[in-house]
């Protein structure tokens, strides 16, 4: 569905990332794994337009899109839950799931998949109109994937999702996550959190300063030393 | 009594324009970043269209809005694309550069096909007045007082409740995650940047009528501005409307109680002085 070929890229022309080769199939989860500053957000930056690659292609269902705009690739279905959750502070829990939305592809459908998603997340529907930026670290994450969804999202990716959130939080969000997943979302999870993410995701990617060191189905990657030494920096 | 009463309705209504003005600054800043120090040369330009129009069709200046608002609108867009957008990012010192010599360039070109001069731009409402008790107050300043609050309140209906305006607010709180939306930052800013300049086409023509114009008064318009934004607290749009008002009773007051340059220089007193107690604006939270 998803296919990063040979991809280098960074900021300024200094690169952040070598020769990235990572494959999502759809319907998959998959984890993306690494310390920090081990180059996950920028890959999933590149993944969604923000960061330039300095080369390499990036293919989404056999199409190029390596040129396309972010906006193109938004209205295409990849969408990102980003880093540190980035909703709007000062808007309303509604206004930022509209804004979720408003990709030419998703603007037409908005209203139901608002139902949808207040479904998915009913403690957001009681507050539709409380602003964003006065939610609790767990509700901010809620919303964050829930404005992801407004989107219509083909593949979701989500940066850390479990950052900062206490335990019975990261648990709920990652209930979702397997929810998603269930009904046939393809999702790829970027965590520092190895554990969990190992018990989430069907397949993992581990990086290791801007390259994938290890990479395979959970428990290999669970198993492999190299994994750890990824993670300490050895 | 009746000219503190004079000077206060004058301000208040001449104030409504002023925020009208300082909203359009405000907006460009919000979403970019960019205080664009030729603001008062573009309502000059926008004046002078309104006379060229008149000089060759005699259109007043209520009527040429028709014609100088798209136009302007469409100057500022390319002035965006093709001056700003390059230097956005950089140093913020050379942007502030850029549009001081943009301004200059609006200076001198009014002032090579207008001539230096003081002009009048006549209007049918120009010399109409309203008698409120003993206060006298002008017909074009009525106008300009309910355009820019019809306009103020249209802009902001329209950052509430539509996708263009949600669009505006999200690049404002943060342009990253406007971006992951689908949104087009880079459109955002061109249209955020042509609306503030189509807006000071429209406020050219509500200052115009029986004021005297001249090729250099741009920057008096350029730091009153400056002056509203500041004291609304430069996104605040309430703050915004609200320090319009102030800024124009404290000139209107100037005028009318002091004599020559020391009433000119009332507004910046009133500002320092607010400034000085109030370093954070005139209202409490920012709702932007
Ligand atoms: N906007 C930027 N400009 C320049 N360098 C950057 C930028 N963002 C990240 N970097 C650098 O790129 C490298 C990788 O950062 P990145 O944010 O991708 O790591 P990460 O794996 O997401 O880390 P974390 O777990 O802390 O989120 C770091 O060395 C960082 O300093
Ligand atoms: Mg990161």
């Amino acid at each position: 569905m998803l296919e990063i070929e040979s991809l280098t890229a960074g900021y300024g022309g200094v690169p952040v990332l070598r020769d990235i080769n990572v494959k999502l199939g759809a319907g998959e989860i998959v984890g993306l794994l690494g310390a920090n500053n081990a180059g996950k957000t920028t890959l999933i930056n590149s993944l969604s337009g923000t960061v330039r690659p300095i080369s390499g292609r990036i293919l989404f269902q056999g199409e190029d899109i390596t040129p396309m705009s972010p906006r193109r690739r938004v209205e295409r279905g990849i969408v990102q839950v980003p880093e540190g959750r980035l909703v709007f502070p000062e808007m309303s829990i509604r206004e930022n799931l509209l804004l979720g939305g408003i990709n030419s592809r998703a603007r037409p459908n908005r209203r139901r998949q608002m139902d949808k998603v207040l479904e998915l997340f009913p403690r957001l529907g009681e507050r539709l109109s409380q602003n964003a930026g006065s939610l609790s670290g767990g509700e901010q994450q809620m919303l964050a994937i829930g404005r992801g969804l407004m989107a219509e999202a083909r593949v979701l990716m989500l940066d850390e999702p479990s950052l900062g959130l206490s335990p019975l939080f990261v648990q709920y969000i990652f209930e979702i996550i397997d929810r998603l997943h269930a009904e046939g979302l393809t999702i790829l999870l970027v965590e520092q959190n190895l554990n969990l993410t190992l018990r989430h995701a069907q397949r993992c990617y581990v990086l290791e300063r801007g390259q994938v060191a290890v990479e395979g189905v959970a428990d290999a990657v669970r198993n492999d030393p190299r994994t750890k030494s990824a993670y300490l920096g050895l | 009594m009746s000219e503190l009463y004079q000077a206060l309705a004058q301000g208040l209504l001449i104030g409504s324009t002023y925020g009208l003005l300082a909203l359009g600054m405000g907006l460009v800043y919000g979403v970019s970043g960019v205080v664009n120090f030729s603001h008062g040369d573009f309502i000059s330009l926008g004046m002078f269209m309104c006379l060229a129009l008149y000089s060759a069709l005699s259109l007043d200046p209520y009527v040429s809005v028709i014609i100088t608002v798209p136009v302007m609108t469409a100057i500022g867009a390319l002035v965006y694309l093709f001056l700003i957008r390059p230097m956005v990012g950089h140093q913020f010192l050379m942007v502030v550069q850029l549009t001081l010599g943009l301004s200059l360039v609006l200076q001198n070109g009014i002032l090579m096909v207008f001539g230096g001069q003081p002009a009048r731009t006549p209007s049918v409402v120009e010399s109409k007045l309203l008698l409120l008790g003993d206060v006298v107050l002008r017909v074009p300043h009525l106008i300009a007082f309910a355009v820019s609050f019809v306009l103020a309140g249209g802009l902001y209906v329209m950052l509430r409740s539509t996708d263009f305006g949600r669009s505006i607010r999200a690049v404002h709180q943060n342009a990253h995650a406007a971006a992951l939306m689908g949104i087009d930052v880079g459109r955002v800013q061109v249209m955020t940047f042509a609306l503030g300049i189509g807006i000071l086409a429209l406020a050219a023509a509500l200052l115009l009528p029986g004021t005297p114009i001249q090729p250099t008064q741009g920057l008096r318009y350029t730091v009153i501005t400056l002056l509203v934004v500041v004291l609304g607290g430069m996104t605040n749009f309430v703050g915004i409307m609200l320090g319009g008002l102030v800024i124009g009773i404290a000139e209107a007051f100037g005028t009318i109680y002091l004599d020559g340059p020391l009433g000119l220089l009332m507004p910046y007193i009133i500002f320092v002085l607010i400034m000085l107690f109030r370093p954070q604006g005139l209202t409490w939270s920012s709702s932007r």
